[in-house]
């Protein structure tokens, strides 16, 4: 059996237009062909979790079936009780497959047997439902949306990560043809300008510059020149592929009438770290900030654990980034790169604050904020030097220097 | 705005560029003509564009170029290099170079297979590494770099059932990285012995002409240039052929160049290359075996394909640096076992033109690095060289024996003429 | 319910001009970030009485003066 994996080659984009352009026309009339979705949906997923993938997509089946079951069972529960500890508990469940996905390698050297691509995203979506159920904010418990809404196909091997209530607004509103023409001609673009970031800019650094610069910084190895070209190619290749690949899966959602968020907004013209991360893989961001630093803030005021305001904000930053640093993955480098970045939001605090103590005597024109973000870009790319594990070659695996 | 204006604005680029693309894609006709600077540009650029693409070697092949086959001692371009010498020298005939790191046997029986026409009757110069010989042959990581799927795609379509075409099907198949392409369908039909389906045959031949334009198009695009290179070493050399003062240059150019380091290599080699991990290589090669191994029978289509299209090489096996392989421990017998084989194999198929430097490996400056030849071992080629290519040479007659595609044969050690 | 909203505002921006403008921005001009926001979520709570859970509050519905004041009195 074939197997095809999501935007691999332009061969995917004929087969996904061709497939969808009944859902197009249907909505340019002004109706929806949710069984027809539902049947595209289906095809696509066995396409890329069949064929040579299938024990994936075995995984992915049970996965679903243990978080339906889990966010179900914690609905009906939380309509009569609300107990911290069975809110704690569920959490915990949601996030047990995605931990041992994340420690097996590390522990037993090869990937876990019920790892599947785009486990973390699914985690994030599941995770979220529990939260906003325990809120109260989502008030029913509809099983069919909330798998729609987990296997939502566009999306499904690395984000974007989409709001269940947001998605469940756009998935049951009538289309108007006017406004869908415009998400239509948005949707187009955000595809072509994608086939640019990620099939022409992300090839040339990834594929053409990344081994060479690689290569000659490990032939000169430790510090040279050839290792900070070697950050700024990276840099720019990680950019354009995600940002490629998040503006297909955006892009196809538009097609669909789904207007899945933006993942990526100029992040190389923040003038702060913290305006970065509002710029960088915001869905991955904002989810961090509104499910686990706010909560956490929230938590720590309510109960007055710490007085001091900026502790608490720290206290959450190096929580956040550590979170994410170990999310990547069980080795130094990833958790390096949270600590570094908790350590740069921490400083560019104590900086704002100080610029707002001394405004009068601080300049600030065009020079000054070009400053910023030849500054910013410049943290930003060593993060991502640290985060590429090119370190980790470089220094205790090089080959051209241990041989 | 009327709905069907709008959806012309969004779909209206899409579409016209698709029409585009098709159309220069498909259409079967040719749209460049190359030009004489691009050729030789090519020639010297040894890059896997250039031996993957047909359009350019088609042009080089009609006019005076004549195809060097190698591996990355052609890269060694110093004053001595036979690119440098034949221009030097007004010669009637230039290298194309057909050779970069790890090209090896079957890199270079695909690299002729889409030219077909245009090698009939030719000479060329062959430079067989005894390093190629590993047990396994060339590695599939390798051979997918250089993957020539113009050449394959266009074999596919005209390749008849025989000894030759099934082994080079199968040898695909073990290589290939791709197992679900209708390509690799074809070629596992071939390698069983079968002919292609009619939908198989119809998608290549529509596959083939899609190649043959991006071949066209982007094969030429940035290549290296080392026209300059080459003009730049030319400078060195006296300026009428005198071999007694040419070894005097490669002599005097050699030892400038290899100042640094016990083993007489090239000064940047040693820094690059063998300064931090020479240590960790003495004795290394001691167990290492050129006698037994798959390229042998890869090496066969080479000489296949030479029979059948009646072309006329001449052969190099060149030396090892001996200071090096004293160093490494390389059995200096376990080599003349290799020479001994793949003599037997050339001249038992009336295969004669066989130059063997194995023993020139303690000429001082013979080679520019390990295995490499450089200097006066460029010019010790060249005195078989230059005759052979400017002088007319006596017409040829092949027996091709399949005794050799045969695992018999890559292991055997019995070989006596 | 207006002076007491403004009023939280101020002591969290520290800043006197809330009431002269209530439709800033106030993530944009940098006044509020999610730490603080947290602590209006907080105050609202013991000065206003209204309890808004942290997965109600969805930025774009609260990044003014005049909206965070409108959605305080609609609860």
């Amino acid at each position: 059996m074939i197997n095809l994996q999501p935007y691999e080659n332009p061969m995917y984009f004929i087969y996904l237009f061709v497939a969808l352009l009944p859902i197009i026309i249907a909505m340019l009339y002004g109706k929806k062909l949710h069984w027809y979705q539902t049947i595209i949906s289906f095809v696509f997923l066995v396409l890329a979790f069949g064929g040579v993938k299938w024990h994936e997509g075995i995984a992915l089946i049970a996965y679903i079936i243990f978080e339906m079951v889990l966010i179900g069972a914690y609905f009906y529960y939380r309509q009569k009780v609300n107990q911290t500890w069975v809110f704690c508990s569920a959490v915990v469940l949601a996030i047990i497959p995605l931990i041992i996905v994340k420690v097996t390698p590390a522990v037993y050297g090869h990937p876990s047997l019920i790892g599947f691509l785009g486990i973390s995203y699914l985690t994030f979506k599941a995770v979220q439902m529990i939260m906003e159920i325990r809120d109260g904010a989502i008030k029913e418990f509809d099983p069919w949306l909330t798998l729609q809404f987990l296997l939502f196909f566009p999306t499904i091997s690395s984000g974007p990560i989409d709001r269940y209530r947001r998605f469940k607004g756009d998935y049951e509103r009538k289309p108007d043809p006017q406004k869908y023409l415009q998400l239509l001609d948005k949707g187009v673009w955000y595809i072509f300008l994608g086939f640019l970031y990620k099939f022409v800019l992300a090839y040339i650094f990834g594929t053409l510059l990344l081994p060479n610069v690689g290569k000659m910084a490990l032939t000169y190895g430790g510090i040279s020149w050839w290792l900070v070209a070697y950050m700024y190619v990276y840099s720019m290749d990680l950019f354009f592929d995600f940002a490629g690949y998040s503006l297909f899966a955006v892009g196809i959602s538009y097609l669909m009438g789904i207007e899945t968020p933006m993942n990526f907004n100029r992040p190389f013209c923040a003038w702060n770290i913290k305006e970065f991360w509002n710029r960088w893989h915001m869905t991955l961001s904002f989810w961090f900030r509104d499910y686990i630093y706010m909560r956490l803030v929230f938590f720590i005021m309510k109960k007055k654990l710490i007085k001091n305001r900026i502790t608490i904000a720290n206290v959450g930053y190096l929580t956040l980034f550590l979170i994410m640093g170990f999310w990547h993955g069980l080795t130094w480098y990833y958790i390096v790169y949270g600590l570094y970045h908790a350590v740069a939001i921490i400083l560019c605090d104590v900086w704002l604050r100080y610029k707002k103590k001394h405004r009068s005597k601080i300049p600030s024109n065009r020079f000054t904020k070009l400053l910023a973000i030849f500054i910013t870009f410049n943290v930003v790319c060593f993060s991502f030097l640290i985060f590429s594990g090119f370190l980790d070659t470089l220094f205790f695996h090089n080959i051209a220097t241990l041989k | 705005m009327k709905m069907s204006k709008k959806l012309f604005l969004i779909f209206g680029p899409i579409i016209a560029a698709v029409i585009l693309l098709l159309t220069l894609f498909f259409i079967p006709v040719s749209i460049q003509n190359i030009s004489e600077g691009t050729i030789q540009r090519a020639a010297l650029s040894q890059s896997p564009k250039v031996f993957r693409g047909m359009a350019v070697k088609k042009a080089a092949f009609s006019k005076n170029y004549v195809p060097f086959f190698g591996s990355s001692e052609l890269s060694r371009m110093d004053s001595l290099h036979p690119a440098v010498l034949a221009q030097k020298y007004h010669r009637n005939y230039r290298p194309f170079l057909l050779g970069a790191p790890g090209t090896q046997s079957l890199v270079h029986y695909w690299g002729m297979k889409g030219i077909d026409d245009k090698l009939e009757g030719k000479k060329a110069v062959f430079i067989v590494s005894p390093q190629w010989f590993v047990k396994g042959g060339i590695a599939p990581v390798v051979f997918n770099y250089y993957y020539p799927k113009p050449e394959i795609v266009k074999w596919l379509l005209h390749a008849k059932n025989n000894r030759m075409n099934r082994y080079a099907a199968q040898r695909l198949l073990e290589l290939s990285a791709d197992h679900s392409s209708v390509e690799s369908k074809g070629i596992a039909r071939i390698a069983a012995g079968h002919p292609l389906s009619s939908f198989e045959r119809t998608y290549l031949t529509l596959k083939s002409n899609a190649l043959d334009r991006e071949d066209q198009l982007f094969s030429t695009v940035s290549l290296n240039n080392r026209v300059q290179t080459i003009s730049r070493n030319e400078r060195f050399l006296p300026k009428a052929y005198n071999l007694k003062q040419l070894d005097k240059v490669a002599y005097t150019l050699g030892k400038e160049h290899t100042t640094n380091n016990q083993f007489k290599v090239d000064n940047r080699f040693w820094d690059k290359r063998l300064k931090h991990n020479y240590k960790k290589l003495a004795g290394k090669q001691k167990n290492y075996n050129y006698t037994d191994s798959v390229e042998f029978s890869d090496f066969q289509l080479v000489l296949n394909q030479f029979a059948d299209k009646n072309m006329n090489a001449l052969f190099i096996i060149p030396p090892v640096n001996e200071r090096w392989s004293e160093y490494t421990g390389l059995s200096m017998p376990m080599l003349r076992n290799f020479v001994k084989k793949i003599k037997y194999q050339l001249n038992s198929q009336g295969f004669n033109n066989v130059v063997d430097l194995t023993d020139d490996g303690n000429k001082a400056y013979f080679m520019q690095d390990t295995i490499h030849l450089g200097w006066r071992g460029w010019l010790a080629a060249d005195k078989y060289i230059n005759p052979f290519l400017t002088k007319k040479q006596p017409k040829v007659s092949y027996k091709i024996n399949n005794y050799f595609y045969s695992k018999k044969w890559q292991q055997s050690q019995s070989f006596t003429n | 319910m207006k002076e007491k909203v403004i009023g939280i505002l101020e002591d969290l921006t520290g800043s006197q001009e809330i009431a002269d403008n209530l439709d800033i921005n106030l993530y944009d001009e940098g006044l509020l970030d999610s730490m603080a926001t947290v602590q209006l979520l907080l105050e609202l709570q013991s000065q206003c009485g209204v309890d808004v859970p942290v997965s109600e509050f969805e930025r774009s519905e609260w990044d003014t003066p005049n909206k965070i004041i409108a959605k305080v009195e609609s609860m």
